[in-house]
């Protein structure tokens, strides 16, 4: 295998690991247009997201070229995706959408 | 017979059965624990029951009894012994399996002077007539067509949507376009990507009656005051990757293929004809699954990430992960190793042609591992309070 993460469409702003990243490893990501390569900023687990950009504070987060919901907190290019910077936009109590 | 075929149990009614249980039924509450006496003393016998019984009304009423009624019709069960507490919806649920012309018997606490031991001696000498009598089928071969697949994920991780969910699809999809028939449920996970479901939707009532049961799902979590991160997807799920439930959902259609979606049924509900439906239902695996067996369908396709060892005690269920850790760790839980493909070693293409092979190997009569160590439960879902 030479390539470390994958994205699943075109599009898409985030890539999911195929192996455990270490932080300031250099991670091959698939995409449709061609294999980059990304910094890993810090420790990413198994399967878990690595954001393929700079990411501001309430962007759509897209993975299979969906919206998965958006990010929280700004995420530099590099960074772990999950729930501590990213929430849906779905099925949210009245008025509690962030 | 050309194009691809497995071994089957014709049945009277002219369907067609993957295995063929004797089966004994309990439709009450009362008569669970005597069900599970009669099915240790004939090794063998599957064993469904419920915990409920008369206090059950409207639509929860009318589901436990079409459910457990399926669960006696379904086409792989070849004989059936119905036990219950008192005559009325014994002598319904036995009436509506005899339409198969399956052979079914009944039992009533009642007529065995109220003595559960009673009851279960008498249970015992039918069920093992029944088993002798069963054990004379013979499988005869059967088209693709006639296989009805049912899909499942549980324990999901991104593994799931990119590997072992689009497998499963890949199935499902030469299996509609051979004639035969599918359905999944889960319609939380449908959320965040129902815009896809809709598209495929075979009329516009179709793509309607998807909507409306999201939104029906999506309004019970928030009037619950349910944030659904941490419930669905759950603290497994999230551990392994997952985020929100629009990721988990739009790995989790994946597990339909692309076919057209015909229609959507409800839980336990049979399907109107060939090809792909949804079944409007939890989320849960074992309420998911029974409502999937219930609906006929005669065999599984259960995707996880990390692992999940629930399956149906009727329908063989094919466990299925492209996880390397846990196809690693869980050789006698997973029937299908997709790591291959994570680790692209392979196709997804060549997987999915090993995959059918699997299939129409178990609907033969290949054991799988969740029957092999008896981890098979049926069980119905509840809509609501109970008198």
């Amino acid at each position: 295998m030479n390539w470390q993460a994958t994205t699943l469409a075109a599009g898409d702003n985030v890539a999911t690991v195929l192996q455990p990243i270490a932080a300031g490893e250099t991670v091959a990501v698939w995409t449709a247009a061609g294999v980059i390569a990304i910094t890993a900023l810090e420790p990413v687990a198994l399967c878990h997201k690595i954001a393929l950009a700079d990411l501001a504070a309430g962007t759509a987060v897209i993975k299979y070229g969906q919206c998965i919901g958006q990010t929280t907190a700004p995420v530099r290019q590099g960074g772990w995706v999950h729930v501590h910077n990213l929430r849906s936009r779905r099925a949210q109590a009245a008025g509690g959408a962030t | 017979m050309t194009g691809p075929a497995f071994d089957g149990f014709r049945r009277p009614d002219g369907t067609v059965g993957v295995r063929n249980h004797v089966l004994i039924l309990s439709v009450t509450g009362l008569t669970g624990p005597t069900a599970r006496r009669i099915g240790r003393a004939v090794p063998g016998a599957r064993v469904v029951t419920t915990p409920y019984g008369s206090g059950l009304v409207g639509d929860d009423a009318a589901l436990q009894r079409r459910a457990l009624t399926a669960f006696g019709a379904h086409p792989n069960v070849g004989a059936v012994l119905v036990i219950g507490a008192s005559p009325p919806l014994v002598d319904e649920v036995v009436a509506s399996i005899a339409l198969t012309a399956k052979p079914v018997e009944a039992l009533i606490l009642d007529d065995c002077d109220h003595d559960a031991l009673t009851l279960t001696e008498r249970g015992t000498r039918i069920a093992a007539r029944m088993m002798r009598e069963a054990s004379r089928a013979r499988r005869v071969p059967v088209p693709l067509a006639e296989l009805f697949l049912g899909m499942e994920c549980g324990r999901s991780d991104p593994s799931s949507g990119l590997v072992a969910n689009p497998l499963v699809g890949a199935v499902v999809d030469a299996l509609i376009d051979a004639g035969g028939r599918a359905v999944f449920g889960e319609t939380i996970e449908w959320l965040g990507a129902e815009h896809l479901l809709t598209a495929r939707a075979a009329n516009p009532e179709v793509a309607r009656a998807i909507e409306a049961a999201v939104l029906r799902r999506e309004r019970t979590a928030i009037d619950a005051g349910l944030d659904l991160l941490g419930n669905n997807p759950g603290p497994t799920n999230i551990a392994a990757g997952l985020t929100t439930i629009e990721e988990k959902s739009l790995g989790a259609i994946a597990k339909g293929g692309r076919s057209p979606i015909r229609g959507v049924v409800g839980i336990a509900e049979p399907l109107p004809g060939p090809g792909l439906y949804l079944m409007d239902a939890p989320a849960y695996a074992p309420e998911s699954v029974g409502g999937l067996v219930a609906s006929g369908a005669q065999l599984v396709l259960f995707t996880t990430g990390v692992g999940n060892s629930f399956v149906s005690g009727l329908a063989p269920t094919i466990k299925i992960s492209g996880n390397p850790v846990a196809t690693r760790r869980l050789r006698e839980q997973l029937d299908f190793d997709a790591s291959d493909v994570f680790a692209r070693r392979a196709s997804l293409a060549d997987a999915a042609a090993r995959l059918q092979a699997l299939v129409l190997e178990v609907a033969s009569g290949t054991l799988t591992w969740g029957e092999i160590l008896d981890e098979g439960e049926d069980v119905v879902s509840r809509l609501g309070p109970a008198l």
